[in-house]
């Protein structure tokens, strides 16, 4: 069995990782490279603005990627995150159609209440005509429905953006390319309280989760309500995905590529493997988004073009490197 | 008197639209190593799915160790019974270690923090199942057989009181086979833990089984000792092809083949040979000449002779004498009319002493007749008689125009060639 020293030393370097990127978070921004001035009104409004960034990005990078990290276990798939189950698709629907229709309706509450029922609804409405054929379905008619009803959301959006007055259109759209604009105070303390107790949850599962990856029949024998653990684990997941999703909108990547590169330097055991993602993800978020915001000022870069384009080499690389010491093809 | 380990009570199962097992009765009793066989599709491993839960019955009831198999919660269930797949897969990079303890998931404590008994049971499965020197080895990097004993070491690491292969064998090599048989046989004598073995391999089941069940369209069709269920005529009707049951001359458990031996390839000219053997040399000799398609006649032998076994067996016309005896009057007329009918006569390397000396006078007296004799060489070194008269015999027929023989693909070109010059 890997030893947990090395293991330990990763985790506190990731850890570490943390502050500095706090640091980096402070020192950037598309008004300038630099500690904000804080005697002044605007310096403390953007030095107030880029640690709510960061704890923005923290939060939705953990959440996206803690809950690909569960979709890629429960499916035994490499492929797996939020998007490609259609979770994303039905969160962003409800979303858009909260931002659009019912703004206010329900409080700052709202918004990732709406996202994640319209995300559960989504997964359901996946998991039923994956399961056509009676009896528990398999992983690729859940990822070929998954990505049929995820094309359906993204019309629906398209259509509600189309027939939206503009400032809507505007609204939608921008949070669509993914954005880590700090919402309302309370909406973000509902979202913390989400993303945390689910990870925690999830993180208690994570032995199941191990067995889970040996197949659905082989954690049955194994011990483990093998349904009742992949029903509550998908539900948690997609918790997670939706409230990242109202928070930040839609930016794909973090969900696929860092539960890949954590296994690589963690490996496949979830009680490592689901903190380190977590961690990881949020700490990649963060590093994108200062680079989206400072590469170009005065424009910012939505975050979701910085994840693919930083994400995309580096997972190559590594994945040429070290795949074999996370996933069997 | 204690519950069975596994009790089919009545039970009809299956899946949403359609049924598959239907009223499946037994009993397995604690100990016992049962074999499950039937062909593709009989209901086997839905009645293994079944046992273990993953599918509830429809009608009766399925009881482990006297309790109901539904009403267990997963923890108990795991603990009374450990199954190993037709193959286990671990799509991530699991170490074999930790598969295995993977194993004590269910008596673990919720988080799985490793305690000392947990570690134990999963290194003395281990050491069954001969992997613990590739405990820190990848999983996935194993061979077939290595990644088969890791995954008997996670179902033995549950502490099972029975235990249940669903074809677990069928891809291995007979090397890897035997051995994962080999430490089932062991776990079943030492810890008596009862086995349930689910296998496509009718020879292997009927070799280690104590006791056989077989299924046939999702009934029972036969449940009884190797010996009563691996009938010929029972088998042929539920495989649906013929089938034929011998006993093992070494272990003595039925042994079944199919006939392909009697359809083998037919020469345009077919040729009757007369076989001359005894002692086991026409063994070979018969069936090398049957799958090269000739019509083979052989005697005289004696009754219980290896030969004669073999020549029952291939259902071989064969000239009989009793045991232990020189050739009578009788068995020597028979065979005679056999050699009248045969194109040639084959004489194999067979010892010739005073009782069988009349065989190789058959041989000369086809010669005599203008019939071909294909001789093994070396009758001299075989000549057991007091006068030496067999070697005598044998220069006689090799100056009439005998060919020799050494070799059974020697033979075989000789005989073509024969069969050739027959066509033309």
């Amino acid at each position: 069995m890997s030893t947990a020293a090395p293991k330990r030393g990763k985790a506190l370097a990731l850890l570490i990782s943390l502050p500095l990127l706090l640091a980096i978070s402070l020192l950037l921004g598309p008004s300038g490279i630099g500690l904000p001035d804080t005697s002044t009104v605007s310096g403390q409004a953007i030095f107030s603005l880029r640690i709510g960034r960061f704890f923005m990005g923290l939060m939705v990078g953990a959440a996206l990627s803690a809950s690909g990290t569960v979709f890629q276990a429960i499916l035994r798939n490499p492929l797996a995150e939020p998007y490609v189950l259609g979770v994303s698709g039905g969160a962003g629907l409800g979303a858009a159609l909260s931002i659009l229709v019912g703004g206010g309706l329900l409080g700052a509450v709202g918004l990732p209440v709406t996202a994640f029922v319209f995300a559960v609804v989504t997964l359901l409405v996946v998991y039923g005509i994956a399961s056509q054929g009676g009896g528990s379905p398999s992983v690729y008619s859940l990822i070929l429905s998954g990505v049929i009803v995820s094309a359906i959301c993204s019309s629906f959006i398209m259509f509600l953006v189309s027939t939206a007055d503009i400032a809507g259109m505007h609204t939608v759209v921008w949070w669509m390319l993914g954005n880590l604009q700090p919402g309302a105070p309370e909406g973000q303390l509902i979202s913390l309280l989400f993303i945390s107790l689910s990870i925690v949850a999830l993180w208690l599962l994570a032995p199941a989760l191990n067995v889970l990856t040996l197949g659905r029949d082989m954690a049955h024998y194994q011990g483990l309500d093998a349904g009742l653990v992949t029903m509550s684990s998908l539900l948690l997941a997609t918790l997670l995905a939706a409230t990242a999703v109202s928070m930040g909108g839609m930016i794909g990547f973090v969900g696929l590529i860092v539960p890949h590169v954590m296994r690589t330097l963690f490996g496949p055991d979830h009680r490592w493997l689901l903190p380190a993602s977590a961690i990881g993800g949020g700490a990649f978020l963060v590093l994108c988004d200062a680079i989206a915001r400072s590469v170009m000022p005065p424009v910012e870069i939505p975050v979701g073009v910085v994840t693919a384009l930083c994400g995309g080499p580096f997972f190559l690389v590594i994945l040429r490197r070290k795949m074999s010491h996370a996933w069997i093809s | 008197m204690n519950a069975p380990a596994l009790a089919f009570r009545s039970v009809t199962a299956g899946y949403r639209n359609r049924s598959v097992l239907d009223g499946i009765d037994f009993e397995i009793a604690e100990g016992e190593f049962v074999s499950v066989i039937g062909p593709n599709g009989s209901g086997k491993s839905t009645m293994l799915r079944t046992a273990t839960g993953l599918i509830r019955p429809r009608q009766g009831s399925v009881e482990l160790f006297g309790r109901g198999v539904p009403s267990l919660k997963p923890r108990e269930r795991a603990a009374l019974i450990g199954v190993v797949p037709q193959k286990l897969e671990s799509p991530m990079a699991f170490t074999v270690g930790e598969i295995v303890t993977f194993g004590r998931s269910a008596s673990r404590s919720l988080w799985g923090i490793p305690d000392p008994k947990d570690s134990d049971a999963a290194e003395r499965a281990m050491i069954f199942t001969n992997v613990l020197e590739l405990k820190d080895r990848l999983f996935n990097e194993l061979s077939a057989g290595e990644q088969q004993r890791a995954a008997l070491a996670m179902a033995l690491a549950q502490e099972p009181r029975i235990i249940m292969l669903d074809e677990s064998i069928a891809h291995l090599d007979i090397n890897h086979s035997q051995e994962v048989l080999r430490i089932l046989m062991n776990i079943n004598r030492e810890e008596k833990i009862t086995v349930l073995l689910v296998s496509h391999d009718l020879n292997l089941a009927a070799q280690v089984a104590d006791r056989m069940l077989l299924m046939d369209g999702g009934r029972l069709v036969s449940n009884g000792s190797p010996g009563e269920v691996m009938r010929e005529e029972q088998l042929s009707r539920v495989y649906g092809c013929e089938l034929r049951v011998r006993r093992d001359p070494y272990g003595g458990h039925p042994v079944v083949s199919g006939t392909l031996d009697a359809q083998m390839r037919r020469p345009k000219t077919r040729m009757r040979l007369h076989v001359i053997s005894g002692g086991g040399v026409g063994i070979e000799l018969f069936r090398r000449l049957r799958i090269e398609g000739y019509d083979v006649t052989a005697g005289v032998l004696n009754r219980l002779d290896s030969d004669a076994e073999a020549a029952r067996a291939l259902d071989i016309p064969c000239a009989l004498e009793q045991p232990f005896s020189p050739v009578g009057p009788e068995a020597y007329e028979q065979a005679r009319l056999m050699v009248g009918q045969a194109d040639g006569v084959v004489v194999g390397p067979v010892p010739f002493g005073s009782g069988n000396l009349v065989n190789l006078e058959l041989a000369a007296m086809a010669l005599a007749a203008g019939k071909p004799v294909w001789m093994a060489s070396d009758i001299a070194g075989r000549d057991y008689t007091p006068a030496r008269e067999a070697a005598g015999t044998a220069e006689k027929l090799r100056s009439g125009g005998a060919v020799e023989w050494s070799g059974i693909h020697e033979l075989a070109l000789l005989l073509q060639r024969e069969a050739g010059a027959r066509d033309a």
